[in-house]
């Protein structure tokens, strides 16, 4: 009797705290389920009426924006493992306050993934069975795919932990989970950069650069989700919270450093001597067709302007934090898709020299592959929406001293 | 086929009559197949052949039949009759961009007497596929006796990934057939109702594709692959995934 | 500024005048059997080469029929002589079993000819 007064109790807080949230809010929830209403619609169409109808993909270039879109969810997810484990897993106690929040945002963005690469996979019902009875052990697409499942399992009891307040079982499955988070991001870098046919890729620049990318890429999701779930709850932040957002911002400056090192070096590999298919692909980058979304979202959006709004923020000013964060999260979108495209639009036989493949191939998204990236949007939007209600903002105890 | 050539009358063309600028080319390529085939041994391989002893090749070439082609390049026209009948044996969709096999064109302005080449191309049954290793579900995989690179229908997840990772551009997904398709040298279509050779092969007017088993040293194959007089090469060599579709000329 | 004038005048001229020349020397013919794409060009012969029509009209090919209709235009009627091989024979001209892509200009050649698609296997 007792339980089912407390399970009562917890339903009509959830009402409660549901039914105080303003008309913005009902508003930002309508929108982001129509969303994922209108992704589900265009990509169930797709599998049902053949994909080769509806999206841009084609035999040269077979991975499209809703790949990109799925790198870019996981990306996300684990960088939010990553930098939230510093406190919770590894005890850092400036990192606490962020650990809930984003534990259960990683879940969102993975769940965001999952959701886009469903559409894209051309037979994933089939992928639930021959992943387990036919298993590839060289596959890094395999070993990617049963990680993710793995992590997710992981950071969803850790944030059920958290929320019981366990602490000990929360540190054990927040370190299994983030060290299942490493080994699957690197093994989705690993899908790109073990390809020996692919020069832009192909090398152990990729699964490296994928960890540190999404440790910067943490750093931003959690700034920016943060300041939004304290306007969603019309609340000020403590000083604990404050203080952990500011060392948030200082390890997000250091990653944006270490990314723009790891790109500038990538460039300058691809430059000097001229490799071939590596050289193409970069200078389509420089000065090609890919040099607007490089310099202005990749250089420019995702890493020095919120190199600058950072710097300039002192990890305090959090109208700059919330403006660098999302600026870094459009850029940072753009660098996925850049990062598959670009691996992609040099034909395989281009050194060949022959006139079906002289020049660098194009890809434009279609119609239903934007509602569905969209959808993965929406998606995250509305699982972080009403996570701040069901959850209660994801107070942690430290919260409240 | 009374246009035919006889191979054996054809083979003494002489060297006078490739240009300068293909013979430099030939020698580019000899100097980059060196080290993808044999572990940098194919010249040396060519040049001891007498001497060799079957046991030495069964290393090189693991199956048996160990099924190869080899492309006379110069001989191809284009006709595109290899293209037809692939499409008709295999059920090859009728969709943009769906083909087990296609011809390349390559203009070379800069060839004395010689205005374009044209290179065919299909799957070229790697011994280190890439395509294979990066399956996650096993859909793909070499054939235990004669080294096909096969499609298993029924496990392909369509994630694509075989077709990143094929340096050779050979595969592609069919709506129709629910899964990647490639080509498998008609194992299933003509090899296994006694066919000889592939429907590519056997519908070439001009001899250009020329199949067969390469552990088998009295196969004209195995003959053209290790011999002397003319270059072989292979597409894509640094890709490293040591392929079963050699390409030649005369 | 004249001489400007003067010189594209007579560039506009010759250029008219070869172009009447092709059209009445019968322009390319593009073979489609036995195999398709294979072409012969007017131009490259008669203007290039400097051949005149009696070299091959009525004795190799005859005025008004259709070579690629008969069934012995072959290649194995060039290497005896016939068509094409009457001067193709690597004596007065290359010799019909070499440089085959340079006749044979394929189907990719036949479309590009004709104003169709130039690259069909490309991406997009």
């Amino acid at each position: 009797m007792a339980q089912q007064f407390t399970l009562n109790e917890l339903v009509s807080g959830v009402v409660n705290r549901l039914k105080s949230a303003g008309m913005g809010y009902y508003l930002m929830v309508l929108i982001s389920g129509l969303l994922v209403l209108a992704a589900t619609g265009a990509g169930l169409h797709a599998m049902i009426m053949g994909h080769e109808n509806f999206y841009n993909v084609t035999r040269e270039m077979p991975w499209g924006i809703l790949i990109a879109a799925y790198v870019f969810f996981v990306v996300t997810s684990t960088g939010l493992c990553l930098v939230s484990s510093i406190g919770h897993v590894f005890g850092i106690q400036d990192f606490m306050p962020i650990a809930k929040r984003s534990v259960f945002l990683s879940i969102a963005t993975i769940l965001s993934g999952f959701f886009v690469i469903a559409f894209e996979i051309k037979l994933p019902w089939r992928m639930a069975i021959y992943n387990v009875i036919s298993p590839n052990l060289t596959s890094n697409i395999w070993w990617m795919g049963t990680l993710y499942g793995i992590y997710l399992m992981f950071m969803f009891m850790e944030y059920v932990f958290l929320n019981m307040n366990k602490h000990n079982p929360a540190v054990v499955c927040g370190f299994s989970g983030s060290v299942a988070g490493i080994l699957a991001h690197s093994n989705l870098g690993a899908v790109f950069g073990l390809l020996m046919g692919r020069e832009f890729w192909h090398g152990p620049y990729m699964p490296i650069y994928f960890i540190a990318s999404a440790m910067m890429t943490g750093c931003a999701v959690i700034i920016m989700f943060h300041i939004l779930g304290y306007k969603v709850n019309n609340e000020k932040m403590g000083p604990d919270m404050e203080r952990s957002l500011e060392v948030t911002t200082k390890v997000g400056i250091l990653l944006i450093c270490v990314i723009l090192f790891f790109t500038t070096w990538k460039m300058i590999s691809g430059i000097a001597g001229e490799p071939g298919g590596k050289y193409e692909a970069i200078m389509a980058l420089i000065n090609g067709k890919f040099a607007f979304s490089f310099w202005v979202f990749e250089i420019l959006a995702a890493m020095v302007a919120p190199l600058i709004l950072f710097m300039l923020s002192r990890g305090k000013n959090l109208k700059f934090m919330l403006l660098a964060s999302i600026s870094m999260i459009i850029g940072i979108f753009v660098m996925r898709f850049n990062l598959v495209m670009v691996g992609q639009s040099v034909p395989v036989y281009l050194e060949l020299g022959v006139n079906e493949y002289k020049h660098l191939m194009d890809y434009v998204p279609s119609l239903y592959e934007m509602i569905i990236t969209a959808g993965g949007f929406g998606m995250t939007a509305l699982l972080f929406l009403l996570g701040e209600k069901i959850f209660d903002g994801h107070k942690v105890d430290a919260d409240h001293h | 086929m009374d246009n035919k050539m006889d191979l054996d009358k054809h083979q003494n063309e002489g060297i006078e009559n490739i240009p300068m600028q293909q013979r430099r080319d030939f020698l580019k390529m000899g100097l980059a197949i060196t080290g993808i085939f044999a572990g940098g041994s194919m010249l040396s391989v060519a040049s001891t052949f007498n001497r060799a002893h079957a046991s030495d090749f069964a290393k090189k070439y693991p199956y048996k039949p160990h099924y190869s082609m080899v492309m006379r390049q110069d001989r191809c026209i284009d006709c595109e009759r290899c293209m037809e009948a692939c499409v008709k044996t295999n059920h090859v969709p009728n969709v943009h961009g769906a083909y087990r096999t296609t011809i390349l064109e390559k203009e070379t302005p800069d060839a004395i007497g010689g205005k374009r080449e044209f290179i065919p191309v299909l799957c070229n049954q790697c011994n280190l596929p890439q395509c294979v290793r990066v399956c996650p579900t096993k859909a793909t995989y070499k054939d235990k006796t004669n080294g096909i690179v096969m499609m298993k229908i029924q496990n392909c997840i369509g994630c694509l990934t075989c077709q990143e990772g094929c340096p050779y551009n050979a595969r592609y997904f069919s709506e129709e057939k629910k899964a990647v398709d490639k080509c498998n040298f008609c194992i299933d279509t003509r090899l296994a109702h006694g066919e000889k050779l592939t429907a590519c092969a056997f519908a070439c007017p001009a001899e250009v594709r020329v199949f067969g088993d390469l552990s088998n040293q009295e196969d004209q194959v195995f003959k053209l692959v290790h011999q002397i007089e003319k270059q072989v090469w292979v597409l894509r060599p640094e890709a490293g995934t040591r392929p079963n579709v050699f390409y030649t000329k005369g | 500024m004249t001489l400007r004038t003067l010189v594209t005048f007579a560039t506009a001229i010759i250029m008219t005048a070869g172009a009447a020349l092709a059209a009445t020397h019968g322009g390319d013919i593009v073979y489609e059997k036995p195999v398709k794409g294979v072409i012969f060009s007017h131009k490259t012969h008669v203007e290039d080469k400097g051949l005149s029509c009696d070299m091959c009209h009525n004795r190799l090919f005859e005025m008004g029929k259709v070579a690629q209709e008969k069934a012995d235009f072959v290649m194995e009627s060039l290497y005896q002589g016939k068509y094409c091989g009457a001067c193709h024979n690597g004596s007065m001209a290359f010799a019909s079993n070499t440089r085959c892509a340079t006749c044979h200009i394929g189907v990719k050649g036949q479309k590009r000819l004709s104003g169709g698609d130039k690259h069909d296997k490309k991406g997009h």
